[in-house]
């Protein structure tokens, strides 16, 4: 039988437990939010690099797309691939305490005018974003990853 | 060593801030067609105007949103996007915009502090 919370040293990893009825019905989902010791650690070891964030983007964006032509079809599975590989790459990196949100726009080019806006509410001293760009003769593809301090 | 869980654990609610964001859209570009000398103002707007309001909200949450406005040309737009975070307190909203000569979409992201 589960019960309890757990206590871990470690900073991150919260988990969903689930518990067992004692008399047999369904077992329901508790979420319990392990508590962590204090750390009394305000800021993460490394702030996060933009220009290797940014590379790593770039390369990416220019590996998967360099040959590519806009296709209705297989656009959608390579805008969810990148978007996937861009998030595994940064998180490679390896800094801590950082959430990340990546996102991937592919455009196709038909002489139509676009514009891509975007506002944070976030601590300027510790999030930052980075934004990758790659254009052919038949799309442009924009990636943005913004990463995030989390205590 | 004393542990103690700061105040309430409060959850993104996708369907109070789809709301908030549609009424920012209507408000910003409600009536409008699309007009490339405008486009910067309403963008602008329709993000600031998300923005204030899910501050209103008063949720321990930090937020990104983006807002992407595009005519409407026959030509094909895809967006994805993947996160890592934690997903019991933190969550992301899209809304789909679309008038006769332009599409608007706005995704909103909420990371729990």
């Amino acid at each position: 039988m589960e019960g309890g919370k757990k206590r871990q040293d470690k900073d991150t990893s919260k988990g969903k437990k689930t518990t067992q009825d004692a008399s047999g019905t369904a077992p329901t989902e508790v979420k319990a939010k392990p508590r962590h010791r204090n750390t009394y650690r305000l800021e993460p070891r490394t702030k996060v690099r933009d220009d290797l964030v940014r590379d790593k983007a770039q390369a990416i964006l220019t590996s998967k797309l360099q040959e590519a032509t806009y296709d209705g079809a297989s656009s959608p599975f390579l805008c969810a691939s990148i978007s996937e590989e861009i998030l595994k790459a940064v998180k490679e990196l390896d800094y801590d305490r950082y959430k990340y949100v990546v996102s991937v726009l592919i455009v196709e080019k038909a002489n139509q005018a676009m514009i891509v806006a975007s506002r944070c509410l976030w601590d300027v001293q510790r999030d930052t974003w980075v934004s990758a760009k790659c254009e052919t003769d038949t799309f442009i593809a924009l990636a943005l990853v913004m990463a995030c301090y989390y205590d | 060593m004393d542990e103690f869980q700061t105040g309430e654990e409060a959850s993104f609610l996708v369907d109070e801030v789809s709301s908030i964001i549609k009424e920012a859209i209507e408000g910003a570009i409600g009536g409008n067609a699309y007009q490339h000398s405008k486009v910067n103002q309403w963008t602008t707007s329709v993000v600031e105007q998300t923005l204030s309001q899910l501050t209103k909200l008063g949720k321990p949450f930090k937020y990104i949103v983006t807002c992407v406005i595009m005519q409407k040309n026959g030509a094909g737009l895809h967006t994805a996007s993947s996160c890592f975070w934690d997903n019991s307190s933190d969550g992301t909203c899209t809304v789909r915009w679309e008038n006769k000569t332009m599409y608007c979409i706005v995704s909103a992201f909420g990371l729990a502090i």
